[in-house]
């Protein structure tokens, strides 16, 4: 009775695995590519305080600008300072940021609207602000409210490590902790696609222990390596930019909106003579071909037009778009249910297949498996005794 | 068919026109107005005072739907139940002896620096502490700032009588080291219909107004949306941006005979590098003045009689006005004089400029020219305040706040009470942060160097100790002065406390803040009264400087270094502790575990080992056959030696053959 017994409860077990394994997997992984990519967002972080680290505060600012003049507005950036340098008692031009020592430009403008400044940029905000885990009282200013259709641009200058970026100089973002959080923004389905850029020394190391799908990172430098600035100002008196967002900026002030210029085009034009660091990036994660994808897709805010045949069409065109996308995904969803379907008839004969937690009854499993193959059980046993006997004799000759 | 409704449309939209008519005539309607007011200061500097006045009529008659009245603000006042509210975001400290301390400009625009809020709440009063939290951070994402550090209860207090009197309903906090730059003005100007595109906004270019000494923006609002009594007037929403800027020197050249040296002239483009283009059209009024205060006017009319015969001061331009002393290039649209109430003979002038006449191909530019050298000084509050911390040490050390009279308020003192029993009341209002633990009772009082009880000098006194990582220490207090009275001094003791090594912020090293504490003389009120005139009370930036309001001080801000660990402590220890560990229980380990027989042992089986198993069993296998007990190889050592000794036999026994052989055959 038992011996019946036995298999038909590792059926069972298996089964049920199996089952939830496929539900788990159909809930987790959005049908990306059914959703569009409807919004931008960025979020720019300038980790540094002190005036001594200018740049870094430079490099926020131009990228700020450069996202903004490729059309995100500004409701949709986050921008988070850790000090001020446009005001500071040493800046020798009040109100103004320059990234250049020619000064012909102004980073700092009429209209900077920073969402988290001085002692409120810490890993804590920032994790927050990531994750959208924040108080209630917390104004819609200072979140980020990006959806599943969300292109995100995070950029993060300061100094950092093997495996850490600093915070204000007293705490630390780790590998881990930045990897946590874009997993759970990927579950919360907080965004569609994520851009990192980080602009450290070492900064490669940052993104270590990303495995998200649909996350590209981009950083400075390699392990081991430092990341420099450009040059020195000597009217403002330090340093005002750093070499790899000085070379992203060269590359993105020949765009406007309307340019295809795709992201290879971006990480083929650092230099690593220019740079003094090989600029690493990281695509395994990322589904799409580099060359396909522009630039505009991540700093700027240009979405995917949908052209429709008459004037005012364009509303039942959208809607037979949608509908057309909720087809596709239902379809999916019942491939993958017919898919689990036949997995459960499969796993009931070959269990081998299945991953069984439980190292006891896999092997009981297999054992009984094996058994159950052989038919001539007679001669197996026959076989053994014969192969056993010579072994026997010389065993004793050598022990006599 | 189709003729008889548009007929019944046309009625309908008829009906409709003519109830908005009626509705606008029955209610007031939104209302802004401009006004831009620039004054020399003695020091050779310009206080530029922008003042901006919205409006609207109250919710149930007028409606929620505002043309000019900033729609954030209105949601604020109605979410949060707001009966009055000023924040202001100020840079640099009001020099209050060379700027003056006592006119309506500087006693309510003198702010202590970084930001200040205080709100009244109409909520009961459980609810206040929550509304202001919300309101804290509300503020923050509106103008770009950190307000929300406000929310702990330890950084926010609720003063009973000396700042305000408001039962409980007000709250009050300062940030004295927030940042103030371009990203707070910039929300601060969108909430004005023109923004900075039109009108005396577009003045403000942010190099030049962040270069000046003194720098405040201030947003103060009043609402009596949620009063049940009669008097309803809506929200006044008043802006105003406090500026003080350095002209540039230039024609300074001429030295006169006096010795003095000319004040610097300036006009609005040469200290704002822009001039008035195009007006902004929603604006009920926009106008710009000119002040001269009463001490210089007194100065200037001396000067007129002194230089009555004498020639040497020569008209530049004709089209130059103004008085004998100085010289504005536009003729003003009209002069506005003080009006005398106690004979004391010098009075304020204004001089009054509309920019509604000019555009952008003809922009309005004012400049201000000095003729004569002119010296004079600022009316000053009765007292001068300074506050400063005594001890050294990172343990312990007090705080003083010394008082110091004004020549000015003294002459005026005697001219207001002669009578023998003559008071000077001062408030003060202080708010110590938790960690800095004031002694209340050591609290001394020194009225012209000498000592003196607490229970005489001050007339009453509320205290709030704090409670650590709770709430902030209070002290509010009246000190009663007698009128003729030179200084006063106030010390109390403290100590310094610990914070948690989380609760440190980034840059501990540079220490910490103590608020700037708030002295008001509440026996004085100061206004510039003018001639009564409808016209005048029309105008907010005039009918402003005709309110009476109190003469506030505040005094500096401390700066308290406090004991900071070595923030890389704990990764020291953490490092050393663990090296120290590794070490014991290593060797330890090592002792307890080490057994030095088996070692040998363990060396004999490798060394069998080394032989290989396959060599081992063969040997066993021919030592079988050839019918010998199996024993195992000797140790490598042993064998070498003995291997050595036979090699050496070998080679003699080869030798001695060899020679054998040599001997017999040769």
């Amino acid at each position: 009775m038992e011996s019946f017994n036995f298999p038909k409860a590792v059926a069972l077990l298996v089964v049920l695995i199996a089952t939830n394994l496929t539900g788990a997997i159909s809930s987790t992984v959005p049908d990306s590519t059914a959703t569009m990519h409807t919004n931008n967002w960025a979020v720019l972080v300038c980790t540094s305080r002190f005036w001594f680290n200018y740049r870094h505060m430079a490099n926020t600012l131009s990228l700020y600008r450069t996202v903004k003049r490729l059309g995100i507005p500004d409701e949709r950036i986050i921008l988070m300072l850790a000090d001020d340098m446009a005001c500071n008692a040493r800046n020798k031009y009040p109100a103004q940021v320059f990234n250049n020592e020619n000064h012909r430009l102004n980073l700092y403008g009429d209209n900077v609207e920073v969402d988290y400044r001085g002692y409120e940029v810490t890993v804590e905000n920032f994790l927050r602000v990531l994750m959208g885990r924040h108080e209630n009282a917390v104004p819609r200013s200072k979140r980020l409210l990006s959806d599943e259709g969300s292109h995100i641009l995070v950029y993060m200058t300061g100094h950092g490590g093997d495996e850490f970026l600093k915070f204000q100089d007293s705490e630390e973002l780790q590998s881990h902790d930045l990897a946590d959080a874009v997993k759970q923004m990927k579950e919360k389905r907080r965004f569609k696609e994520l851009l990192i850029m980080v602009d450290t020394c070492q900064a490669a190391t940052l993104f270590s222990q990303l495995h998200s799908p649909g996350v590209l990172a981009v950083g400075s430098s390699l392990k081991g390596e430092n990341s420099y600035s450009h040059h020195l100002d000597s009217d403002v008196g330090v340093s005002v930019v750093d070499r790899f967002t000085f070379y992203t900026l060269a590359f993105f002030e020949r765009l406007n909106m309307y340019n295809n210029a795709s992201l290879s085009s971006l990480f083929n034009s650092y230099n690593p003579n220019l740079l003094l660091s090989t600029a690493y990036y990281r695509t395994d994660l990322y589904q799409r071909r580099l060359e396909e994808v522009p630039v505009t897709n991540f700093f700027g805010s240009v979405m995917e037009t949908i052209h429709t045949d008459s004037a005012y069409g364009a509303l039942s065109g959208k809607q037979l778009k949608s509908g057309e996308i909720k087809m596709s995904s239902g379809e999916d969803r019942q491939r993958i249910l017919e898919n689990s379907d036949v997995q459960d008839q499969g796993s009931g004969l070959n269990i081998k297949d299945q991953q069984v937690t439980c190292p006891f009854t896999r092997t009981l499993s297999t054992i009984h498996e094996s058994v159950e193959k052989v038919k001539d059980v007679d001669g197996l046993v026959n076989f053994g005794l014969v192969l056993v006997i010579p072994l026997l004799a010389v065993s004793s000759w050598l022990s006599s | 068919m189709t003729g008889v409704r548009s007929i019944f449309l046309f009625v309908l939209l008829f009906f409709a026109y003519e109830t908005s008519l009626a509705r606008a005539d029955v209610g007031k309607n939104e209302d802004f107005s401009e006004a831009l007011l620039l004054r020399p200061l003695p020091d050779r500097k310009v206080l530029a005072h922008f003042h901006f006045q919205s409006t609207v009529p109250p919710t149930n008659s007028y409606g929620r739907h505002h043309h000019l009245f900033p729609k954030s603000i209105y949601q604020l006042v109605q979410k949060f139940h707001l009966r009055e509210m000023e924040l202001s975001f100020t840079q640099g400290r009001w020099n209050y002896e060379r700027w003056g301390g006592y006119d309506p400009i500087s006693s309510s625009n003198a702010k202590p620096p970084g930001v200040e809020l205080w709100a009244v709440f109409d909520v009961p009063q459980h609810q206040v502490d929550a509304s202001w939290k919300n309101l804290t951070h509300a503020l923050s994402g509106l103008f770009c700032a950190s307000i929300n550090f406000l929310e702990h209860s330890t950084a926010y207090s609720t003063p009973e009588w000396s700042f305000r009197s408001s039962g409980g309903y007000l709250k009050y906090g300062t940030l004295p080291r927030e940042a103030v730059c371009t990203e707070n003005l910039t929300p601060w100007l969108k909430l004005l219909p023109c923004r900075d595109k039109a009108g005396l906004s577009t003045l403000m270019d942010r190099p030049s107004i962040y270069r000046g000494y003194y720098h405040s923006q201030r947003l103060h609002l009043t609402s009596n949306e949620f009063d049940s009594n009669g008097l309803i007037s809506g929200i006044v929403l008043d802006q105003t941006l406090t500026i003080v800027l350095q002209p540039n020197i230039k024609g300074t050249g001429a030295i006169f005979s006096s010795g003095s040296t000319l004040q610097p002239s300036w006009s609005l483009s040469s200290l704002f590098g822009r001039k008035v283009g195009e007006r902004c059209v929603l604006s009920k009024s926009s106008n710009v003045y000119v002040q001269l205060e009463q001490n210089s006017v007194s100065q200037l009319i001396k000067l007129g009689n002194d230089d009555k015969g004498s020639h040497h001061e020569v008209d530049i331009s004709q089209n130059f006005v103004g008085d004998r002393g100085f010289a504005i290039s536009i003729p003003p649209d009209r002069q506005i004089r003080e009006v005398d109430r106690f004979d004391t003979g010098s009075l304020s002038i204004l001089h009054q400029f509309s920019v509604e006449n000019y555009s952008d191909l003809k922009p309005f530019d004012l400049e201000f020219r000095w003729k004569l050298p002119l010296v004079w000084s600022c009316r000053q509050a009765p007292l001068s305040v300074s506050r400063y911390l005594m001890g050294s040490g990172n343990e312990r050390g007090s705080i003083a706040i010394s008082l110091k009279s004004t020549r000015t308020s003294e002459c005026m003192q005697n001219a207001d009470s002669s009578a023998s029993e003559c008071w000077l009341r001062v408030d003060i209002f202080q708010v110590v942060p938790w960690y800095v633990k004031v002694y209340y009772h050591t609290l001394k009082v020194f009225i012209d160097e000498r000592f003196q009880t607490v229970a005489n000098a001050v007339e009453r006194m509320h205290v709030v100790p704090s409670e650590d990582k709770v709430s902030p220490g209070v002290m509010e207090l009246t000190l009663k002065l007698p009128c003729g009275v030179r200084s006063a001094a106030l010390t109390v003791e403290f100590d310094k406390g610990f914070l948690h090594i989380d609760e440190y912020p980034p840059d501990a090293n540079q220490g910490f803040d103590i608020p700037s504490a708030v002295v008001v003389f509440g026996d004085f009120e100061t206004s510039i009264q003018f001639a009564d005139d409808d016209y005048l009370h029309n105008i907010p930036l005039l009918s402003k400087l005709q309110e009476k309001s109190r003469v506030v001080s505040y005094t500096e801000v401390l700066l308290v270094p406090l004991t900071t660990p070595d923030f890389s402590m704990p990764y020291n220890v953490i490092t050393i502790t663990c090296t120290v560990f590794a070490l014991y229980f290593g060797s330890l380990l090592n002792a307890l575990r080490r057994r030095v027989g088996e070692e040998g042992r363990l060396l004999k089986t490798k060394a069998t080992k080394e032989t290989g198993k396959l060599s081992s069993l063969l040997a066993r296998l021919s030592a079988k056959l050839r019918g010998k007990p199996w024993e195992p190889p000797e140790q490598s050592s042993s064998s070498a030696s003995f291997f050595n000794r036979k090699l050496i036999l070998k080679v003699l026994l080869v030798a001695g053959l060899a020679v054998a052989w040599q001997y017999y055959s040769g």
